[in-house]
């Protein structure tokens, strides 16, 4: 199978002028070449010897290039192909960029399951009253710690969901190129390399934050209305909603990032998804070992999940499980934003166009 | 070990087919001794056929025998080929000797016997002076004759070589085609495949030509040839004045029409080649035209192999 | 025509095999010697392993702090006294009201969020709020959270309580000479309180108040150290700190939920107030612990933590970082691509042509890669261990001991390098379009079976590949220092927290008996099995497949 991303954008090919200067085959005298080499024309005519007064055997088509002098589409829709290329590609492979199809069943499978609290919350609203519904409600309804742990939830969420989600999506944006040498689709287009790593960029964020940004809105939208909540529940909540988008929002950046910038410096899809999962997995786990033998939650700055999670807890207003400072996980957050988009773009500016 | 009670390549029946695509369909075919060429446009399943014989693939029907053991059961045969696969990829960051002298000692040899033939080998190759430099310095030529140093490396008895002369610049090309009819010389048995005809013919006159998968001749380019005497040929006379000369060729029996594709150039066409040579200089002396050249442009392979395509 | 050349007889066929195999396993190895990438990831392999080293060399540097496991050197309710001293007391550690000698309140009257009140007189207010005007006020008052600080009140804002300004709990502020506003607060002082319509005050006086010399919270550091006799039928365990002994806790809350329970001096049910219930087997190994509420539960670190601390470093180490991190992603990173690179690079015909049969090609593929992942595993826990057998706790000059259980982690680690090497490979044998996303799900899958063998799940991640290598580690921790699961049962008797039993558990899988050998035996076949049976599975795939 073809990995290669084709360019969908028809406005951006040169037109190609083609003019036949017609030749015409004498159709009395000449015989087409074919007939002449076999010595039989449309069947019963016989072979025999044709003196060919003006033989021009075949056409001969001119090729004129002219310029395309056309009006340049505006820089954002030359971009917005690009970005269109890769998200519909998980809708549809025609046209667009190939997903493979276990990416795309991975996708819809971390999708559906990031979507159980919602069946949960209807569950509870159809059996309403009685214990049950009331502990569905206080299991899976939304209060600070839940709209938390729908985007920054260790088991399962940041286990086993997001992680593999975005070493999928991500592994092959730029590494696929490389490997490719298909860059050179865009790069000998009037596109540049920022608008390239900026669309790669973005609609990898845009498929990560469809499945962990809207299915926490949708969270959020189905509570309120399956249990026909009122303006004033929606005035109390609002904020530590927000709080949540914002936290989601961050996550999907601060993956999008580092799972980009090691697709950058890999030639393989598979190496930048392993490393990317290396790299939320063994800094998450090593912090944790440290802070039961050492009794110190430093460490957890290396790890982005932990300094996402508690940069989300100050935002959503629940108590820290960190004892180290808010400031020292911000910066870690922006440390690692920072240095990854510093590598993606070094990398791209020196990526060189061809198969490597 | 010459007497071999066995042909060294031997085909039944054999049809191999990739899901609708045919590779290869009911190709019967024995080849021992010397050098064979195997002919045919790309997709033609030259390649297809090795891989058979290589057992890399499973025929679909019909049997693979290579010495008389079915490759795809048994890797026994391999003792004794050495196969130049079509592959341009190798290990970039090996020297040319460690590339051959590794993958003779997957023959069992000691490091050390491997380390000698690498160099004899090498040496037999042509690339003796850069057998210390990493593969990934190599040129386009260089690498197919180090493919075709590590085929050898273990002195076979059966030589495949898939495309070895494919990309190759004139120079590499010679040295490569010697070292072919050096092997051949030698009382192996070498296959060549390539789509490029002349190569083939340069290399050896005995060829086997496949088109979509089928067998389409066998045997001595020349009696192939005669063989297709029907078909029709052509000869080119260079001379100042082609419409006068074509008015003393056209009532010629052997000459069916003629035609003035060059400038200062006539093109005779006919069915019987030999009939028309026959008549050929008493026509030109009955002209009284001079005539700078005479030329059969058809009697190559690449023509050979039009015929057989188009026509079969 | 070779063997016309007149090779000696000692030529065989298992010489040239093992030629073969040493050049495949050579030509992997080289092969992956000449990847940045394998060099990348085993630089940030060591650099993970050298951090933790150097956690663990400050960490004996810096000495062991003493701990306070039972957290009763804290005064929680900031009136002087810590923890430890009002639970011998036998008043709320909890209540700045309640601490040694302060005596019972008893109340006259109160106001009962009604209308206005007034009351005049010399009494200790209590949950006061409201406006004090008085010619007395004890201005050094005793107690903690909630007792009004006279001397640092600041001056009220203009205005009303609650209209214009606020006040925190226990709070108050000076309006006047002498006049306060307080809210919530207690305090003793002669004089007139007007309470405000809808709030709350109390008055009384103190009974019984004496006074108490505060301890200094050192005294509740490791004050009450584990007492074993060593023998079960004597009284073991002693009350050093008196925290179990006390005869009552005045501000004790009712248990609200089914897990909290109320102080109990004879939780083990012997008959004896605060001692430890020690059981032994007939050997005389502790197979378990019980002890009274607040018996033995601040030990002193010499003997127990310190040990514990550098068991729970060494296991915690093996199991995650070699485990968890090396044993997971070595593979991933080197082992994925043994077969299935060489087959999309088309180097695989070089290989292929010659007389090697297809399914030892995967076996020696796998070799190379152990060599040199196993190889790194080795050298890496050796060197751990090197440091840790110096650096660690005891008279010895080189604990052995620690040796043995750091080649022992490096042995389950290159199994479990095996089994994943060999899993992933029949993967990418398996589907070249799908087997290295499926060995994707796989190392999430692992590790995340890992982390719920870590928590001591036991039958749900049997079908894994990390949990018998945990348990592995866990057999031979056990094998190597048989006193392990004493420190372990005490750690979890007296709800020590201690790393080790974070990191380590008794092997479970031992056909009930208990020996971590047994336990040790089953997990290094299953390992073996799983790898050997993935090794046939990718040659039975691989021997039938095509190669174009």
């Amino acid at each position: 199978m073809f990995d290669e991303d084709e360019i969908v954008d028809d406005s951006l090919e040169p037109e190609t002028v083609q003019t036949a200067s017609k030749n015409e085959v004498d159709s009395e005298l000449g015989q087409t070449r074919m007939e002449v080499a076999y010595g039989a024309g449309d069947g019963d005519d016989d072979a025999k010897a044709v003196v060919a007064r003006k033989a021009s055997m075949g056409v001969l088509y001119e090729q004129i290039y002219r310029p395309w002098n056309g009006q340049l589409g505006p820089r954002w829709v030359r971009n917005y192909a690009i970005f269109r290329h890769h998200v519909y590609g998980i809708f549809s492979s025609k046209g667009h960029r190939h997903y493979n199809p276990f990416v795309r069943l991975s996708i819809l499978v971390i999708f559906l399951t990031s979507l159980t609290p919602i069946a949960m919350i209807f569950l509870s609203v159809t059996i309403s009253g009685g214990e049950g519904s009331d502990w569905l409600n206080r299991m899976w309804g939304v209060n600070r710690y839940n709209l938390w742990g729908q985007v920054l939830g260790y088991f399962p969420r940041n286990l086993c969901m997001w992680p593999l989600l975005t070493a999928l999506v991500v592994g092959g944006m730029i590494s696929d190129d490389r490997k490719n040498g298909t860059s050179a689709i865009y790069f000998s287009r009037p596109v540049t390399r920022t608008d390239y790593t900026a669309m790669k960029y973005l609609s990898s964020a845009v498929v990560l934050g469809f499945v962990i940004v809207f299915s926490y809105m949708l969270y959020y939208t189905s509570a309120i209305v399956f249990n026909g909540e009122g303006w004033a529940y929606l005035i109390d909540t609002l904020p530590m909603f927000l709080g949540g988008l914002l936290a989601g929002i961050l996550l999907v950046i601060t993956y999008t990032s580092i799972g980009m910038a090691l697709s950058s410096v890999s030639q393989s899809r598979f190496f930048a998804a392993i490393g990317f999962l290396a790299i939320i997995f063994g800094t998450k786990i090593v912090a944790l070992m440290i802070e039961l033998i050492f009794e110190t939650t430093i460490f957890y700055i290396l790890s982005p999940y932990d300094s996402l999670a508690h940069l989300g807890q100050w935002l959503i207003g629940i108590p820290a499980n960190y004892e180290h400072s808010l400031a020292l996980s911000i910066i870690s957050v922006i440390i690692y934003n920072a240095a990854s988009v510093g590598l993606l773009i070094t990398r791209v500016r020196s990526l060189e166009v061809t198969r490597e | 070990m010459s007497t071999k009670p066995t042909p060294a390549v031997l085909l039944q029946n054999c049809s191999k087919w990739y899901g609708q695509v045919i590779g290869i369909n009911d190709v019967s075919l024995a080849i021992d001794g010397g050098v064979t060429g195997i002919l045919g446009p790309n997709g033609a399943g030259k390649s297809t056929l090795f891989k058979l014989l290589m057992g890399r693939l499973k025929p679909s029907s019909g049997n693979v025998r290579l010495f008389g053991v079915d490759p795809w059961q048994s890797t026994s045969p391999y003792r004794r080929v050495g196969y130049v696969a079509e592959t341009e990829k190798l290990y970039d960051w090996m020297t040319g000797h460690d590339f051959v002298s590794t993958l003779a000692r997957l023959h069992g040899m000691t490091r050390e016997e491997a380390s000698d033939r690498a160099s004899h080998v090498l040496e037999f190759v042509g690339l003796a002076d850069v057998q210390n430099k990493e593969i990934g310095k190599y040129s386009k030529g260089m690498r197919q004759r180090i493919k075709i140093a590590h085929a050898l490396v273990h002195d076979p008895d059966l030589i495949i070589l898939d495309e070895p002369l494919h990309g190759c610049d004139p120079i590499a090309r010679t040295s490569i085609m010697s070292v072919i009819r050096d092997l051949g010389s030698q009382g192996k048995t070498v296959l060549v495949s390539s789509h490029i005809l002349d190569e083939i013919e340069r290399i050896t006159e005995q060829i086997v030509i496949l088109h979509n998968g089928r067998l389409l001749a066998l045997g001595n380019l020349h009696a192939i040839r005669d063989l297709l005497d029907k078909h029709p040929h052509r000869i080119m006379i260079r001379t100042e004045n082609p419409r006068k000369l074509a008015e003393f060729f056209v009532p010629e029996d052997p000459v069916y029409g003629v035609r003035f594709s060059q400038e200062g150039a006539l093109e005779i066409l006919t069915n019987d080649l030999s009939a028309a040579h026959d008549v050929l200089p008493r026509v030109i002396v009955d002209s009284g035209l001079k005539i700078s050249s005479i030329e059969n442009p058809d009697d190559n392979l690449e023509a050979l192999l039009g015929y057989l395509v188009g026509g079969a | 025509m070779m063997d016309s050349q007149g090779r000696g007889l000692s030529e065989t066929v298992w010489t040239r095999l093992d030629r073969k195999a040493g050049a495949i396993t050579e030509l992997t190895i080289r092969q992956l010697r000449h990847r940045l990438s394998t060099w990348v990831v085993l630089a940030i392999g060591f650099l993970l392993l050298m951090s933790l080293l150097a956690m663990f060399v400050g960490g004996v540097r810096g000495g062991w702090e003493p701990i306070d496991n039972d957290g009763d050197s804290h005064d929680g309710d900031n009136d002087g006294y810590p923890a430890g001293q009002e639970l011998k007391y036998g008043s709320d550690p909890w209540d700045g009201f309640s601490f040694p000698g302060s005596g019972d309140f008893v109340m006259e009257g109160e106001f009962q969020w009604g209308s206005v009140g007034i009351r005049s007189g010399n009494y200790t207010w209590r949950y006061a709020t409201g406006m004090f005007t008085y010619d007395w006020i004890d201005e050094n008052p005793r107690g903690g959270e909630r007792i009004l600080d006279v001397q640092s009140l600041a001056d009220c804002p203009e205005g009303e309580l609650f209209e214009d300004f606020w006040l925190d709990w226990g709070d108050g502020c000076r309006m006047e000479e002498n006049r306060i506003v307080v809210y919530d607060a207690s305090f003793t002082g002669n004089g007139t309180f007007r309470v405000e319509e809808g709030f709350y005050a109390a008055w009384g006086y103190m009974e019984d108040s004496f006074y108490v010399e505060p301890e200094p919270a050192s005294n509740y550091i490791d004050e009450d150290d584990i007492d074993w006799t060593g023998d079960p039928n004597k009284i073991n365990g002693f009350d050093d700190d008196g925290d179990c002994l006390r005869i009552d806790w005045a501000g004790e809350p009712e248990p609200q939920w089914w897990w909290e329970s109320r102080h109990d001096k004879d939780a083990n049910r012997n008959g004896i107030d605060c001692d430890v219930v020690w059981i032994t087997d007939s050997d005389g190994n502790i197979i378990s612990i019980i002890p009274d509420d607040g018996v033995d539960e601040d030990p002193s670190e010499e003997n127990l933590a310190y040990e514990d601390a550098h068991r729970a470093f060494i296991i915690g180490t093996g199991k995650i970082a070699f485990v968890m991190i090396l044993g997971i992603f070595l593979p991933l990173f080197l082992a994925l691509g043994l077969v299935r690179d060489e087959t999309e690079n088309g180097t695989l015909h070089y290989l292929l042509s010659k007389p090697i049969h297809r399914g030892e090609f995967i076996i020696y593929r796998i070799l190379g890669y152990l060599i040199i992942a196993g190889g790194f595993v080795l050298i890496m826990s050796i060197l751990m261990g090197l440091v840790t057998a110096v650096l660690g706790p005891g008279d010895s000059i080189f604990r052995l001991r620690d040796m043995i259980v750091w080649i022992g982690i490096a042995f389950a680690t290159i199994l479990a390098l095996a089994a994943y090497g060999a899993i992933f490979n029949s993967l990418g044998l398996l589907s070249s379009r799908y087997g290295v996303y499926i060995a994707l799900v796989v190392g999430v899958y692992e590790f995340v079976m890992a982390v719920l063998t870590l928590g001591g799940a036991t039958l749900v991640p049997v079908l894994s590949v990390s949990h018998w290598t945990l348990q592995l580690i866990d057999s031979i921790v056990l094998i190597v220092w048989p006193n392990t699961i004493e420190m372990h049962l005490i750690a979890t008797a007296f709800e020590l927290p201690s790393g080790l039993a974070a990191f380590w558990n008794p092997p479970v899988w031992t056909l009930g008996t208990e020996n971590p050998f047994i336990s040790a035996l089953i997990s290094v076949i299953i390992l073996l099995l799983i790898t050997t049976l993935n090794i046939l599975f990718g040659q039975a795939q691989f021997k039938r497949r095509e190669i174009m």
